[in-house]
């Protein structure tokens, strides 16, 4: 099981109590994705940023649905069985 | 370097659910568009001058997190700005929250109805020009808007619903040609920021 976040990067210097938006889901729970394969935009200060998987595998669970906000380390989604 | 002859109102990404409503308010007037980057909606016009500013993942600018890009974009154009005799600075972030409650509340659904880190203000606080970034795992759109005349508030809170924000919209920003006190056209601003553009990401010939 591997956990699916934002970037660390993106959170640099940013005040600790803003939180993202994750503003669209672009593979579905149960999809199967590639290493480094765009999962997910959030928004952030502005910013719309893609959220990658780490590693192959299939999207075990989503945990941050769109339109809601989470904060900085919060996992996002689940991704299980990395191949 | 992007002009607008005629006006659209430009969502951000996040905005989208807004749009057929949007729509109906505004019965043709105006061109309804969604943009790829965050932020709250813009109101492109004669009055409005963008920039578009397009970087390879690992450029010097987007190394060191979001804010940096927004230091850097921001501060070329506060430059650009006073090579035409127009005095803006940019916010730094630990100043972004006491500038905002400077001007009274904000309206977070209009670009230009609160501030963000490195965006452009005038000596009273007032937003001159917005920022706005999408980040790709193929590449860094930077984006800017700088208000060179003073937009129709009231045409954009209307089509979004907020008719009651257009005193705050005029309140919370101002123009080139407001803090130049005379005609301000796009044309010199624009080859400004090129020139600065070419300089800082290494591009003149």
């Amino acid at each position: 099981m591997t956990e699916i976040t934002l970037d660390p990067d993106a959170w640099k210097d940013i005040d600790p109590a803003t939180e993202a938006l994750l503003d669209k889901w672009l593979v579905a729970q149960g999809d199967t994705v590639r290493a480094g394969q765009p999962v997910a935009s959030a928004v952030l200060v502005k910013s719309s940023l893609e959220i990658v998987a780490p590693a192959a595998g299939r999207i075990a669970q989503i945990l941050v649905p769109a339109g809601q906000t989470f904060a900085r380390g919060k996992p996002i989604a689940v991704l299980q069985g990395a191949t | 370097m992007w002009n607008y002859p005629s006006p659209a109102i430009v969502l951000g990404c996040s905005q989208r659910l807004l749009r057929e409503a949007a729509q109906k308010r505004l019965e043709g007037r105006a061109e309804l568009l969604a943009r790829e980057s965050g932020g709250g909606a813009v109101l492109t016009g004669p009055w409005l001058l963008g920039v578009s500013v397009v970087l390879p993942n690992g450029h010097p600018w987007l190394g060191e997190g979001l804010l940096e890009s927004y230091r850097h974009l921001g501060q070329l154009h506060a430059a650009a700005l006073a090579e035409l005799g127009i005095a803006a600075q940019s916010v730094p972030p630990p100043t972004v929250a006491d500038a905002n409650d400077r001007l009274g509340r904000t309206a977070d659904w209009a670009c230009f109805g609160s501030l963000s880190p490195w965006e452009l203000v005038d000596a009273q606080g007032r937003k001159l020009v917005g920022l706005a970034q999408r980040r790709r795992h193929t590449g860094v759109l930077l984006a800017a808007g700088t208000l060179i005349a003073p937009p129709n508030w009231q045409m954009l809170c209307s089509a979004m619903g907020q008719a009651h924000d257009a005193p705050l919209l005029r309140r919370r920003t101002v123009s080139c040609e407001a803090l130049a006190g005379r005609p301000v056209a796009a044309q010199p601003l624009a080859s400004a920021l090129q020139q600065a553009l070419a300089q800082a990401l290494n591009l003149a010939g």
